[in-house]
């Protein structure tokens, strides 16, 4: 993989989505859940960003705000599209709307509730061709097959309902239905999270290839590292609502500089029986984004921790190595990456 | 099989259990046969639909309808006498005080195993009313003490909690506490810690093994994860499609994998820190479903090795090599001939 510049696709800044949460009988506003608060992040065209970080952390979130699912509290989604130049998906009206979710796809976690049980293969893969190109009869037809073809399913499987298909060759049908509008920006929601191991790879290369191929980008939202590590060129992680690191996938991996990833690396239980390594195990939990801790979010479980990061936010700071990181022991701190884990 | 050395706690023989469906019979497990020592842990691998989980369920005899242990043994020996489970009646009290007292099972979705209208207290206090004669006041102390054991903050304020108000990895810790408050000789862990975070995942693998030295319990360790496995077992069975098709050490089966799955398996993981851009080795095709069951060898249809004429036709037995391991493969069956034998 290169490292020449490239040009952004989605440039996200400082996106906050915050949840009120209600009580009582009227539900009476009583507070708000910071699912996201205040985060940035660029992906280049062609390019896969990483997202990791731990239940309730946002992550899903973020990739709902990017599709508009949710309307975010504030901030700017900006999707640069080669004809109309940038549009920021958060203030867009129904009709850009329409035209960027054609360009931006999603896929999700769970292949057996993401496809409708009573629609055939032709009627799923081929409904946003109907309903947003007004295709038909052959045409619609001749591209559906085009598209089976492509994600590595037979043509004949046209006419069959998702339950006649394992996990991985729905997961198929969910990517050939995502790539029908041809897209240029994939979000995947751990699209290979609830397959098994040996369809797991199979789906990790078929991301790739359709990634040469078209000069797709995902937004590749996951929990398992290993995953990420093999799919991602940068990655960021993520900590009750934030980004804590962001940088290229081997310098944050080789080299953390937030204790948090430290740490996440090095639980990751790694295949090999004969490593003997000290592992950091994290104290506690994760917060709840409704009451995190003051501060620095981690400060509760961080072995780090001194009095600044009680009281003091952290803000994600440029390192001298290029990626990014907030901790306000960045420079000081020496942590194991993957090498030393 | 039938003799066995001192050290087993439990000892499974040619094990068949076949659900009788509507769409035909599925041989979920399909002639297992293994042994668990006291003290160890014994991993099972494999991927959905292999039957490991429904080897799990068998030992506690909790395979219902239409499921049904066809043929072969169970042997307890935990006990002062042998105690074969399948032939126990469903009923026999004896049973009952195998089940949950000397094997004990967890499972992966703690949420959808804990009762959500009784507290985590009632719940572990249950466990201990059941199988030990001991009072109210003493069943209490003891609760508290394994809540505490299992390594949750304010156990005496945890008694009174419901499921719904602990987070998924103090319910596990839960759950943990239950199954162990009578002590059993063997834990059956099925999949404890799929449905968790990494980090809490991590807090739990450590905790069984705290448990396992502190309590000199054998755990039988379910899993599809290669990395959990790494880290708990000591010996592996790798399960496909109802059967055994490796039985190994655990340093071998990542050192020198026999079987062509296992080794395929291996090879199909992303590993952390091996970023060498290139493609993972996809393991050919899907799992057959287990109504649907290839003839001869079940794995031919995905082997790379795959031998016309022989694999096909034929069903391979399980070949014990010099080491010990086992495999149920025929690059590894010299009696066999015109058969190529990788070891030479």
């Amino acid at each position: 993989m290169s490292t020449s510049p490239t040009t952004p696709l989605l440039t996200v800044e400082d996106l906050r989505m915050h949840h009120p949460v209600g009580a009582g009988m009227m539900q009476r506003r009583t507070g708000v859940v910071k699912a996201v608060d205040g985060i940035s992040f660029t992906i280049p065209t062609g390019r896969t960003l990483g997202l990791v970080g731990e239940s309730g952390c946002g992550k899903t979130t973020t990739g709902h705000c990017i599709m508009r699912g949710y309307t975010p509290t504030a901030g700017r989604i900006l999707f640069h599209d080669p004809n109309r130049g940038p549009l920021d998906i958060c203030q867009a009206d129904r009709r850009t709307l329409a035209y960027i979710r054609q360009k931006v796809q999603m896929v999700f976690q769970d292949p057996y509730s993401s496809l409708n049980p009573r629609m055939t293969v032709q009627e799923i893969v081929g409904e946003p061709l109907r309903v947003n190109q007004g295709l038909s009869g052959p045409a619609l037809r001749a591209r559906v097959e085009e598209l089976l073809t492509v994600v590595g399913l037979h043509v004949s499987a046209m006419n069959r309902f998702p339950h006649a298909f394992s996990g991985g060759q729905r997961q198929r049908l969910v990517i050939a239905r995502a790539l029908s509008l041809r897209p240029a920006l994939i979000v995947a929601d751990e699209p290979v999270s609830a397959l098994d191991v040996s369809i797991q790879a199979q789906t990790l290369n078929l991301l790739q290839d359709l990634q040469e191929r078209y000069g797709l980008s995902y937004l590749f939202i996951a929990h398992d590292l290993s995953v990420v590590e093999h799919i991602s060129d940068e990655v960021a992680v993520m900590y009750v609502g934030r980004i804590v690191e962001m940088g290229p996938t081997h310098q944050v991996f080789d080299t953390p500089r937030h204790p948090y990833t430290s740490a996440l690396l090095s639980a990751v239980p790694r295949p090999n029986p004969s490593r003997t390594h000290q592992r950091i195990i994290l104290q506690g939990e994760v917060p709840n984004p409704a009451n995190p801790p003051s501060g620095c979010a981690f400060h509760p479980r961080c072995r780090h921790a001194e009095d600044r990061c009680r009281h003091e936010i952290p803000v994600l700071q440029a390192t001298g190595d290029g990626h990014r990181v907030a901790c306000h022991f960045a420079d000081s701190l020496s942590l194991p990456g993957i090498g030393q884990v | 099989m039938s003799a066995h050395d001192a050290s087993s706690l439990l000892s499974v023989e040619d094990l068949h259990v076949h659900f009788h469906t509507e769409q035909g019979t599925v041989q979920a497990v399909n002639g297992v046969s293994f042994t668990v020592g006291r003290g160890q842990t014994l991993g099972v691998l494999g991927e959905s639909g292999c039957g490991k989980s429904v080897t799990g369920f068998s030992l506690l005899r909790l395979i219902r309808p239409p499921g049904r242990i066809e043929r072969g043994r169970i042997v307890y020996h935990g006990l002062d006498t042998e105690l074969d489970l399948v032939q126990e009646p469903s009923r026999s009290p004896l049973l009952r005080q195998v089940r949950g007292g000397e094997i004990a099972m967890i499972f992966q979705e703690p949420m959808t195993s804990l009762d959500p209208v009784y507290t985590a207290g009632n719940q572990v206090l249950e466990a201990i009313n059941y199988h030990l004669d001991v009072s109210q006041a003493a069943a209490w102390d003891m609760a508290v003490t394994m809540l505490g054991k299992v390594g949750l903050p304010e156990p005496q304020r945890i008694m009174h909690t419901y499921p719904h108000q602990l987070s998924g990895g103090m319910r596990q810790r839960v759950m943990i506490a239950i199954a162990l408050a009578c002590h059993p000789q063997l834990l059956i862990a099925d999949e404890p810690t799929t449905a968790l975070d990494v980090t809490t995942e991590a807090q739990i693998l450590e905790l069984l093994q705290e448990l396992q030295t502190d309590l000199q319990m054998a755990i039988l360790f379910i899993t599809h994860d290669l990395g959990v496995i790494a880290e708990m077992a000591q010996e592996v069975i790798v399960m496909y499609l109802g059967e055994i098709v490796e039985r190994t050490d655990i340093e071998s089966l990542f050192a020198e994998p026999l079987h062509p799955y296992t080794r395929a398996l291996l090879e199909s993981i992303p590993r952390l820190g091996t970023r060498d851009g290139k493609r993972l080795q996809a393991i050919e095709g899907v799992v057959p479903s287990p109504a649907d069951i290839p003839l001869g060898c079940t794995f031919h249809p995905r082997c790379p090795d795959f031998m016309p004429g022989l694999c096909d036709v034929h069903a391979p037995t399980p070949q014990t090599l010099t080491d010990g391991r086992q495999v149920q493969c025929f690059l590894y069956d010299d009696q066999r001939p015109g058969v190529r034998n990788l070891q030479s």
